[in-house]
């Protein structure tokens, strides 16, 4: 009975190839569940080809997988005409829809297949891809219960709880979390202060082993950056610490962010957290990181 | 107490044939033992696959009873270096982060038991 969590992409907006982002990475999104044999997916950005080619190293049986989308912008969509195993007749991928009366992901996916913008088209991949649908916000998996709930994001987006095994993640990326503060004045006017958060989301995030958070900007950043979507890593500490999650993974680092930047504010959220006499352990997300949960 | 293992990298090649692998004039990566048993000391990584424990099973020998008897894999493929927790009672630490595996980079601090490592890319 296993629940590893591995890191495919964790870099945010646009892949960010090079000498600087090596240790934290540059492909975008993609993040694998593997729930005691079942695969499980949130995000097809650049980083779902590299699971891809791995799945197909693992083993020469047709892959089952279940697809989690927060949404549909490039980053977060990119990789899946590179995905190995969509071009596989025995492979069988489950895309899920947020939202039952627009079947968006589906329609995005193949759209981007179009010939204007890729050779191959969604109808030659060999996979079967089926679309599936929430009933009220939650699906079962066999031993895997999954709840989505919306968050805040130009386009929309959506957050992912995932439970097996006595086990919770939250995949919470592309939410500016900034933009439903309760106390918005007092955070606006003492950086240092706990930054308040709506108890619904206090809630689906709650006890969480692991949250997977996007912490794209500092404080200073974010002021020119507000309405983009995207949250500041010391309100993803505040939020974790109010929700009494035990581990965060800082995810979508900001396209120009080096690893030596994100290292400097991976420190900073854990003195915040420490601040808060909060347990909480927090880490950078880095592409290549499996973590198993016991 | 001390490794079954030379420091000395070219003992390594003796026992290592895949040494010959390695593009001319680069040298492998390796793990630079800081805390445990006759530390400090080195260990090329010249294998394609490498497994590290308290056990004369393990490839690369520490002996320390903190770490299990086959405590973790070490993996070399297209230049990249993947560590692999073997269920190990302790746990392997990346950088103080308790990690099932990961890819490692210059300078990853590997803390097993009460045995700590940094790794090395190794390079020209």
């Amino acid at each position: 009975m296993t629940f590893i969590v591995r890191f495919w992409g964790t870099r945010g907006s646009i892949p960010t190839p090079g000498g600087k982002t090596r240790r934290y990475g540059g492909n975008t999104s993609c993040v694998e569940l593997e729930i005691d044999g079942q695969l499980l997916i949130c995000d097809a950005g650049t980083g779902l080809r590299e699971l891809g080619l791995d799945l197909a190293a693992r083993s020469t049986s047709p892959v089952e997988a279940h697809l989690f989308f927060s949404h549909t912008h490039w980053d977060h969509i990119q990789g899946f005409p590179f995905f190995v195993p969509a071009y596989h007749a025995g492979s069988r991928l489950h895309v899920f829809e947020a939202t039952p009366d627009d079947p968006r992901f589906t329609r995005l996916l193949l759209g981007q297949m179009q010939s204007d913008y890729f050779p191959v088209g969604f109808s030659d991949l060999g996979a079967r891809i089926a679309t599936r649908h929430f009933e009220n916000s939650v699906t079962q998996l066999g031993q895997v219960r999954v709840e989505m709930r919306e968050q805040t994001h130009p386009g929309r987006s959506f957050a992912y709880a995932f439970e097996a095994l006595g086990k919770r993640v939250v995949y919470a990326t592309d939410n500016e979390l900034d933009l439903v503060l309760t106390n918005p004045e007092q955070a606006a006017k003492d950086p240092e202060h706990l930054r308040m958060l709506p108890a619904e989301l206090l809630a689906f995030i709650a006890e969480a082993d692991l949250l997977i958070a996007d912490a794209q900007y500092t404080d200073e950043e974010y002021a020119r950056k507000v309405g983009w979507g995207h949250s500041r890593v010391a309100t993803v500490v505040d939020l974790a610490v109010q929700a009494g999650v035990k581990q965060v993974a800082l995810f979508h680092h900001d396209p120009l962010h080096s690893d030596e930047q994100i290292d400097h504010l991976l420190l900073d959220a854990q003195k915040r957290a420490s601040l808060r006499g909060s347990k909480v352990e927090i880490f950078a997300a880095r592409e290549g990181l499996a973590l198993k949960l016991d | 107490m001390g490794s079954r293992f030379n420091d000395d990298e070219s003992t390594i090649v003796r026992v290592a044939p895949y040494l010959s692998q390695q593009p001319e004039g680069r040298t492998p990566p390796c793990l630079e033992l800081v805390r445990g048993p006759d530390a400090p000391r080195r260990f090329a990584l010249a294998l394609p696959t490498l497994t590290l424990g308290r056990s004369a099973r393990a490839q690369l020998c520490v002996e320390s009873q903190s770490l299990s008897r086959l405590h973790m894999q070490l993996t070399r493929r297209d230049g990249e270096v993947h560590c692999l927790d073997l269920e190990s009672a302790n746990g392997v630490y990346l950088n103080g982060l308790r990690v099932h595996s990961a890819m490692l980079h210059e300078g990853d601090v590997l803390q097993l038991g009460e045995v700590t490592f940094v790794f090395h890319e190794g390079g020209t």
